[in-house]
């Protein structure tokens, strides 16, 4: 099933851009994206079967995770905001957390039973990985602000990408609300953290968290007080986003 | 039959131009002439067709011909061009996909033959032949825009700048637009604009009458020349054109208001020779300078690219007759 989520992530990308490439907006993506979301649901559902808790026990299934909270969040912003290609420029980072998933060692084939649940820290997993999925997005509308932006700038206005990209200024707030909310989901996470039983390993992993939380608190409030330009916003997303997946391999 | 732009000046078109209300009627009329069972008449400002299903062609271009001719001079005569069979069916096909307009690939004219057709339709004026032609003609146009790039890109200095706008801020509505000199291309660029939907426009003019008038013109407000920097903080979209000789608009202008302005984009379009505006203003991170070269440079690649495309939707075209036939 997880093969076939990354197949589909790969159809989506592939097909997406081929036909942006040509000009044509891509009203396949959201076909093979909805499909790649059931297949995640169905990967999820079957680890939380095995696990008898939330699915967040590896990285394999941190990875898958997060793939399923980006799909989710493109489903519901990209239907608000009418931002088809939004879905072109998620593929290819869903099918590239898919695809690390399916890493030897990263899934456990058989994973341990939990009898004693942690509330805490079920919810600390689930809000920073739906958090991931927000903070994710945001920083793939960076990207597609940022192309759009040298296009504009270097007056590139036949390409078949620039036809379909969404005006900057609506890359521009997805961008913006889309941090804020992956920062509340984040802050959500991290007190849930500071709550939760803590193990050595886990320690760790709380103060690079702590670290992001507080990297991305700062950006907000100097957007907020003073204000940034669009593009440096944009930049500081991705950025931002790259570095926060290094936390991953300090998970367990 | 009919005549276009290409072959008839405009007082000649005129004459044969039928109003939208008696598209119908015009249409009706034309199945009371012996041998012709069907019509539809399109009459845009750029042309005039009739198209006929007739029993005999020859007869019933004849008969087309000197039921036009009344009313007409011999030398208005002269500007028609006739077509029949699958020459009439290959115009029609290209008409709708906005081969044979002024401006390649333009989209109205799909329009335009589709409410021409409704209107004969609803008169009663088409049959089997002409509904089976016509129905075919929008599923060819809807074809070719699919798949090839004949529409794309704005192909007027007006229209790319819109487009622009439309690129950087979405829907103009509720957009501020400031003139600097009240030019005329700067007037179109504003009108471009304001039909768009931006709803706000101020004028700025070293002759204050002449902003005045722009103003009155275009229902906008009329700002000093020398206190036109305050408004900056506010607009969205500067078109500037005045005949100075030295730039208006300096970067260091906008640095001090960036801020202000909460970093939100500003669009800058110099249409002034020598230009208007600071070329260092276009380093700005949020702005978005373009001056009359690069319009105009715009314009023409969208219209070669147009062009580029024009023998895809022929092969397109010859496709569908050949399959029809």
């Amino acid at each position: 099933m997880l093969i076939l989520a990354v197949i589909l992530a790969a159809v989506a990308a592939v097909q997406g851009a081929s036909f942006v490439h040509r000009g044509h907006r891509s009203r396949w993506t959201v076909l093979w994206m909805l499909l790649c979301f059931i297949a995640q649901l169905t990967v999820l559902s079957i680890r939380g079967e095995m696990r008898a808790s939330c699915p967040l026990g590896d990285t394999g299934e941190v990875l898958i995770f997060s793939a399923w909270s980006l799909t989710m969040f493109y489903m519901v912003i990209g239907s608000v905001y009418r931002l088809s290609l939004l879905g072109v420029f998620t593929a290819p980072l869903v099918c590239f957390l898919l695809a690390m998933a399916l890493m030897p060692g990263l899934l456990d084939t058989s994973p341990e039973r939990k009898t004693v649940v942690d509330g805490w820290r079920e919810s600390h997993a689930a809000f920073s990985v739906l958090a991931y999925g927000a903070l994710g997005l945001a920083a793939v509308a960076g990207v597609m602000f940022v192309v759009l932006n040298r296009q504009l700038k270097e007056a590139h206005m036949t390409t078949g990408l620039f036809a379909n990209l969404p005006p900057v200024r609506e890359l521009s707030k997805v961008v913006k609300r889309l941090l804020l909310f992956g920062f509340a989901l984040l802050t959500l996470g991290l007190v849930c953290g500071l709550v939760m039983e803590k193990t050595g390993v886990a320690n760790k992993h709380l103060y690079v968290a702590l670290g992001q939380w507080l990297a991305y608190a700062i950006l907000l409030l100097v957007e907020w007080r003073r204000g940034m330009p669009p593009r440096k916003l944009a930049i500081a997303a991705v950025v931002l986003f790259v570095l926060s997946l290094m936390i991953f391999p300090l998970i367990n | 039959m009919g005549l276009n732009h290409e072959t008839a000046p405009v007082e000649v078109r005129e004459h044969f131009a039928v109003p939208e209300q008696e598209l119908g009627a015009k249409a009706k009329e034309l199945t009371g002439l012996s041998t012709i069972a069907e019509g539809v008449v399109i009459s845009t400002c750029n042309r005039t067709e009739i198209y006929v299903a007739a029993e005999d062609r020859q007869t019933g271009l004849e008969i087309l011909q000197g039921h036009l001719s009344r009313g007409h001079t011999k030398e208005d005569m002269t500007h028609l061009y006739q077509k029949c069979g699958d020459d009439a069916k290959h115009h029609l096909f290209a008409l709708v996909c906005g081969l044979d307009s002024m401006v390649l690939g333009e989209t109205e004219i799909f329009g335009q033959v589709k409410h021409a057709y409704k209107k004969a339709l609803e008169a009663g004026a088409t049959k089997g032949v002409l509904n089976r032609l016509f129905q075919k003609s929008f599923a060819v146009g809807k074809r070719i825009r699919t798949n090839t790039r004949i529409q794309v890109g704005a192909t007027s200095v007006g229209n790319v700048a819109v487009d622009l706008a439309e690129k950087i801020f979405g829907k103009l509505d509720g957009s501020h637009v400031m003139v600097i000199g009240a030019g005329e291309t700067s007037r179109l660029v504003a009108q471009s604009m304001i039909s768009r939907g931006a709803s706000k426009l101020t004028v700025t003019n070293r002759s204050i009458e002449r902003a005045k008038s722009l103003a009155d013109e275009l229902e906008g407000d009329v700002v000093a020349f020398d206190a036109w920097e305050e408004t900056l903080v506010n607009v969205d979209v500067v078109v500037s054109s005045t005949g100075a000789s030295e730039p208006v608009l300096h970067a260091a202008q906008i640095e001090a208001v960036r801020r202000k302005r909460k970093f939100r984009p500003l669009f800058l379009i110099d249409i002034a020779v020598p230009r208007d505006i600071e070329t260092q203003a276009g380093e700005i991170e949020e702005v978005y300078l373009y001056d009359i070269d690069t319009l105009q440079q715009l314009a023409s690649e969208a219209r070669e690219s147009r062009a580029k495309q024009v023998e895809l939707c022929e092969q397109m075209i010859a496709e569908e007759i050949n399959q029809a036939s």
